[in-house]
């Protein structure tokens, strides 16, 4: 006779997951800290390869970050102040490297949270935090899911944030009604995609085509260009392309005549696409990420330590480097930070209670845990982000629009787009 | 209609023109030489990265950096045949695996002694010539044109109507008959080499203000490089230029009208039927070159 509880107790899966959790803490035994021994942290990103310009620049980033607080004292916990020290494992945006990556860096080093870039890379390191229940970050929300309760997104909800930019300018340019939109055809271009159309079709902007995807191997832009341009459109939308493409793609359409309105995700190196280009050419090209100089990041509503320094900072130690992600992971950090001083510990679980206690101190203002809709839980942190416009060879913020309130108003769009897509969480793979 | 097919023509045509530098000659390296150079696309990266470094950073001329990038992956070519490929002459499979290997350490110097994010190069020029208004040509992509026909003229010159070239030819159909001629396959390969590795550097440097320059960038290109000389005729320098031809205007159209996605598909099925109808290739022969 089959024991009752195989048969209509605990599932499988929650048998295995309990077993391996069980495992798990036999073989990744909690390292209790001594006062003042370091609190070491993972930063398991692409360093190296085609996706490195965004996880490099967040080390870069979290290395002044950690000089910061470490010269102001350290994290204050309940066993006294400890200084904090990054330990980072390039993962090359492979998941079979972020997968050992993740092991190496919780088995050898003791660390205490993992941030990450995400994307392709997630689905090799989500084993491993079900399994020790480790607490990740991703700069992807569309990386969660209800299957890790460990995995937060705190920085940026990419890609529903790109929202905020249609929004204003179908507000402030309300003459433009026609656009295009191109995208690689991977993790980080896809749920961009969706979100886009969304955003376009609650702005009452029509869709000319289809968007057109290309292979993330693409060197040569022009016939994707060509396609751009076929129809007229008033506004090219680069979705969330990696710089590698946005620059050649700029110099392409500025190269094939357009003089319409370019909308996109980021714009790193702005600078470099105005010298390929014109400053005529860039004027009023709307993206998602300001420079951390910007006079409109000194008010109180913005939780980022000292923006403005820390980007001179940064433009000392790597003039022209800075990007998007520059400043993100710090900003988890800071995050952490707060909510490890919070639960006077560092340890995983104690952290996410205290982090997830409450609303959230986004790096742009106070935010709310959300999500359910479109990850299957309330991991992504969301609030207002910024809308930034090139005026004069100068990224500016236009205005900071409030994420949650496009989404109550036209989260049934967003749901349609991301499901025609399969990027709901729970239609992915 | 009649504006966007001609410039899809236009990109085509620049497409095909770097293609068949960078196909041209591996096609050469592998016939002379018998050996998979899988190292090739790194050796189109060396060019590039020697524009960045001379003319981005130390300002010198674009052409002038073109030139010495174009002798810099010439010289790579012969380090390469000197080093790797004759020491393994003998063994079926050490030149590739040696040119993995070469691979790799060009891409982990690329990224020590320049990072691994992309190279801002300045615009050489910003010159478009235009034939209607929405039909041009960057004047930067009519030197990578131009440079394309130059450069395999002056190869065709120089196999058919030189002693050299004969040599060249000689190596490629027989090596040990031509060896009893009197002619040194070690010259012969050091040449191949270097015209091979040459021809990938100029393309890289006269490409690289029009594309994005990173350590990785001659994954795409190696890819693209064989399946044009598979669906051309593997050791057929004819079918390589050819094949290239017929790649960029399929993948440029494919691209243009349907998506990009597709394009790859398209390339990739093409090769596909070419290896099931006539697995030589289209000008290819049951022996190499």
């Amino acid at each position: 006779m089959i024991p009752k509880f195989l048969t209509s107790g605990p599932s499988r899966r929650t048998f295995l997951k309990t077993a391996g959790a069980a495992a798990a803490s036999l073989g990744f035994p909690r390292m209790t800290l001594a006062a003042g021994e370091p609190i070491k942290i993972g930063f398991l990103a692409p360093l190296t390869g085609a996706v490195a310009a965004w996880g490099k620049p967040g080390l870069d980033g979290c290395a002044i970050w950690a000089e910061r607080v470490n010269a102001a004292g350290g994290i204050q916990l309940a066993d006294g102040a400890h200084p904090i020290e990054f330990v980072s494992y390039d993962n090359e945006y492979d998941p079979a490297k972020a997968r050992t990556g993740a092991t190496k860096l919780i088995r050898e080093d003791g660390v205490k949270f993992i941030m990450m870039l995400g994307g392709d890379t997630w689905p090799g390191v989500q084993p491993v935090a079900e399994r020790t229940g480790m607490l990740f970050s991703t700069l992807l929300p569309s990386d969660l899911s209800p299957e890790t309760t460990t995995l937060v997104a705190p920085a940026e909800v990419h890609p529903i944030y790109n929202v905020t930019g249609v929004e204003w300018l179908a507000q402030n340019k309300p003459d433009l009604k026609t656009a295009v939109m191109c995208a690689q055809d991977d993790a980080l271009g896809l749920p961009s995609v969706a979100t886009y159309l969304a955003a376009f079709e609650a702005a009452g902007i029509e869709m000319l085509e289809e968007p057109l995807l290309f292979d993330p191997a693409t060197t040569d832009f022009a016939p994707v260009v060509t396609r751009l341009m076929a129809k007229n459109p008033e506004i090219i939308c680069l979705d969330t392309c990696y710089s590698d493409y946005v620059h050649p793609i700029c110099e392409q359409l500025f190269q094939q005549g357009f003089s319409g309105q370019i909308i996109s995700c980021t714009a790193d190196f702005y600078d470099q696409m105005i010298e390929k280009t014109s400053q005529e050419f860039m004027e009023g090209f709307i993206f998602q990420f300001p420079d951390f100089d910007d006079p409109a990041l000194n008010s109180d509503a913005i939780n980022f330590q000292d923006p403005n320094g820390f980007y001179a900072e940064y433009n000392a130690r790597h003039p022209g480097q800075w990007g998007a992600v520059s400043w993100e992971y710090a900003s988890i950090m800071d995050m952490w930070k707060a909510a490890a001083e919070k639960a006077g510990s560092a340890e995983p679980d104690a952290v996410m209670t205290a982090m997830k206690d409450g609303r959230g101190g986004h790096a742009f203002g106070e935010a709310d845990w959300w999500g359910k809709d479109l990850f299957g839980i309330d991991n992504a942190l969301v609030g207002d982000w910024p809308v930034v416009a090139i005026e004069n060879g100068k990224a500016v913020i236009k205005e900071f629009r409030s994420i949650p309130d496009w989404y109550n108003r036209h989260g049934d769009l967003l749901v349609k787009h991301m499901e025609a897509y399969g990027q709901m969480w729970n239609q992915r793979g | 209609m009649v504006e966007l097919l001609a410039q899809t023509g236009l990109n085509a045509v620049y497409a095909a023109s770097y293609i068949s530098l960078v196909a041209v000659g591996l096609v050469l390296i592998f016939g002379v030489m018998g050996v998979v150079n899988f190292a090739h696309g790194e050796l189109f990266m060396a060019g590039a990265y020697a524009v960045v470094a001379l003319y981005a950073d130390m300002h010198v001329p674009f052409f002038v950096a073109v030139a010495i990038g174009m002798a810099f992956v010439g010289l790579l070519g012969l380090l390469m045949e000197w080093a790797l490929f004759r020491p393994l002459k003998d063994n079926p499979l050490g030149g590739l695996v040696a040119s993995i290997g070469f691979l790799m350490i060009l891409q982990s110097l690329a990224v020590m002694g320049f990072g691994v994010r992309m190279e801002h190069i300045p615009p050489v020029t910003q010159e478009v010539v235009r034939f209607t208004e929405k039909v041009g040509l960057p004047v930067a992509r009519l030197y990578v044109i131009v440079a394309a026909v130059v450069f395999l003229s002056a190869l065709w010159y120089f196999l058919k109507r030189t002693r050299f070239g004969w040599a060249l030819r000689a190596s490629a159909q027989d090596p040990e008959a031509a060896a009893l001629q009197g002619i040194s396959i070690t010259q012969t390969a050091r040449i191949a080499m270097f015209i091979g590795a040459a021809l990938a550097g100029v393309a890289g440097a006269l490409t690289a203000p029009l594309v994005s320059v990173n350590p990785h960038m001659g994954h795409s290109v190696i890819v693209t490089a064989f399946i044009v000389i598979i669906v051309g005729g593997v050791g057929s320098l004819e079918g390589a230029i050819l094949a290239s031809i017929a790649y960029a205007f399929v993948h440029t159209f494919v691209t243009t009208f349907w998506d990009g996605v597709l394009a790859d598909i398209v390339g990739l099925s093409l090769m596909l039927i070419v290896l099931i109808v006539k697995p030589t290739g289209l000008f290819g022969s049951a022996d190499r070159a």
